[in-house]
């Protein structure tokens, strides 16, 4: 797998990023800033504007767009692949929910513990990628998936079997005088940005250029001095810790974990969402994460059988007018739309 | 073997699964020298660069200054200043000019020296520094391998070995490349050993050159020797004498 193919593209003109180097070429780094400020007014303002189903809605659009953080960093970033991250989140969901069934841990600890659980858990699992790699890779990590289901099915006196744990939602402290749903949805707004600081400040560390440099060329990498089954187990890690983080989310949103909702085709449906998010960008788990949450609930209202056949279908669009995701879309037009201003 | 001998190779056998590549070459390089590899297609010059820098299995010895590097990890070897510029450049395409050329210093601690040290890749290469913000892979060819040279000396190396600089350039950006090699080598007193196609222009730079075959070394001598040897240039250089 390699990353974001940009080069493709035209040159970018000298000028072009002064920061940030691949994630400000795929986004474009002048507009990020203002960009960025008012989407999180936006996201602020939104849950008070809209009906309790839709703040819901946008929650897990942020806790998707978490999980999918994780995915970019590995395979956007570190040019590995999973097949399987959905089992990261399927630990992260369940090690909050068993937390708080069994032992009533308040809801904030869940989360450090669980995505703590997750990151161990990548170290370990991600013993494969050191050896293995493209299909190969993505076949192992998809076995992980595969074989979660069954295993949380197995052990019911934990996991609670085939019905799944239900479990109390984190109540909103009454001087916020937040509805629950609201309360909710700032909880995974603060994990969401406190999580995209973490992956920013990570890529832009030695340990991003660490990854960006496995990702580009793995001979070069090496004779620079880069580990790289250290490197790529640690990718592995970091992803799975973003994972784990929103499954924990996901628990606390939802109040209810069951195997099903971790099957094989979550993990699919996030590389999916990332890959038509954009792959190595910054906007493009957010993007994917929207894609993700709002094609299948769209497209339900058409035909039972639609949101199937529209997600495919929208996902081989994107990827022949956009193979750089939608968030490269979004950079190409930000791009043209200067130039014709240029112009004028 | 004189007291200089700054790197020292003995017995070595690498190869990739059950093909067997090299089948004991010896070979040794005085401190601050340009040692030049020559050799067919297929005679083993890249894997005995790769096995230099640990990225194949091998049997045999390899010192350097003393230190032992065989079976070391490439990351361990680079450590040791060994900076090894791979066949095909090994440009990271996506990332900027200058984003490649700090992760050659990847090993190394100290902003300060960093930042001193690309201004004197700059001084060597003056082409990148107008190329800083770009992509490495808009770049051309004999830019990358500007790009890939200049990187590699960023890690300060003691050894710089270079494989095929001249691949895929124009004689004029090859001549350039070469007289860059032998002002960095004179002026840092880096020891090089690079591997060529191009046997001309490596013995217009190196000292001592070696040709191999099939795995072994056949030959080995001064620049001037190799060249005067006519069964070299029949082979080699593509003329009789």
């Amino acid at each position: 797998m390699s990353g974001p193919t940009e080069v493709t593209d035209k040159p970018a003109p000298a000028a072009a990023p002064a920061r940030g180097g691949v994630l400000a070429r795929v986004t474009g780094a002048g507009w990020r800033r203002p960009a960025v400020a008012v989407l999180l007014v936006l996201a602020c303002y939104a849950p008070f504007q809209l009906v309790p189903f839709r703040v819901f809605q946008l929650t897990m659009v942020l806790v998707y767009a978490v999980a999918l953080l994780g995915l970019n960093l590995l395979v956007g970033h570190a040019g590995q692949i999973s097949l399987g991250h959905g089992a990261f989140m399927a630990v992260g969901a369940y090690g909050a929910a068993i937390m708080l069934d069994r032992w009533d841990v308040p809801h904030l600890v869940t989360l450090p513990v669980a995505a703590g659980l997750a990151f161990v858990l990548g170290l370990g699992l991600g013993l494969p990628a050191v050896r293995l790699r493209g299909l190969y890779l993505a076949l192992v990590t998809l076995a992980i998936a595969i074989f979660l289901v069954p295993l949380l099915k197995r052990f019911e006196s934990v996991t609670g079997g085939s019905m799944g744990l239900t479990l109390p939602k984190p109540a909103p402290p009454a001087w916020t005088g937040l509805a629950e749903d609201q309360w909710l949805y700032f909880l995974a707004l603060a994990v969401t940005v406190a999580a995209f600081l973490l992956a920013h400040g990570l890529l832009r560390s030695r340990v991003g250029r660490a990854l960006h440099a496995v990702r580009d060329n793995e001979t070069a990498a090496e004779v620079m001095g880069v580990r790289l089954p250290f490197y790529k187990r640690l990718a592995f890690a970091w992803s799975a810790m973003f994972a784990g983080a929103a499954g924990c989310v996901y628990t606390w949103v939802i109040g209810f974990v069951s195997p099903d909702s971790f099957a094989v085709t979550l993990s699919i449906t996030l590389l999916a969402g990332l890959v038509v998010g954009g792959l190595g960008s910054f906007a493009g788990p957010l993007l994917g994460g929207l894609f993700v949450m709002f094609v299948p609930s769209i497209s339900q209202d058409i035909n039972d059988a639609a949101p199937g056949v529209i997600f495919g279908l929208l996902i081989i669009v994107v990827m022949y007018v956009a193979p750089t995701g939608l968030a490269g879309l979004a950079g190409r037009l930000a791009r043209s739309t200067k130039r014709i201003l240029r112009k004028e | 073997m004189t007291a200089d001998d700054f790197l020292t190779v003995t017995d070595l056998h690498a190869g990739y699964g059950e093909a067997r590549v090299l089948h004991g070459v010896n070979l040794s390089v005085g401190r601050g020298e340009i040692c030049a590899i020559l050799g067919p297609n297929g005679a083993g010059k890249t894997t005995l660069l790769r096995a230099l820098s640990g990225m194949v299995r091998v049997r045999g010895a390899v010192r350097l200054d003393g230190a032992d590097l065989t079976r070391r990890p490439p990351d361990a070897v680079a450590r040791r200043g060994v900076a090894h510029v791979p066949e095909g450049r090994g440009t990271f395409m996506p990332l900027t000019v200058e984003e490649n050329l700090r992760l050659g210093a990847f090993v190394r601690r100290g902003r300060g020296e960093v930042e001193a040290d690309l201004e004197r890749i700059y001084g060597y290469f003056p082409v990148l520094r107008e190329r800083l913000r770009q992509p490495a892979g808009s770049l051309s060819g004999g830019e990358q391998q500007m790009l890939a040279i200049g990187r590699a000396l960023m890690l300060r190396p003691r050894l710089l070995l270079l494989d095929e600089p001249s691949l895929g350039l124009a004689p004029m950006v090859t001549r350039e490349l070469f007289r860059i090699v032998q002002t960095i080598n004179e002026q840092e007193r880096t020891t090089v050993v690079v591997v060529e196609q191009n046997a001309h222009l490596a013995l217009d730079v190196a000292g001592r050159a070696h040709v191999l075959e099939t795995g072994r070394i056949v030959l080995s001598g001064s620049a001037e020797q190799i060249r005067a040897d006519e069964q070299v240039a029949q082979s080699y250089l593509g003329y009789r004498v």
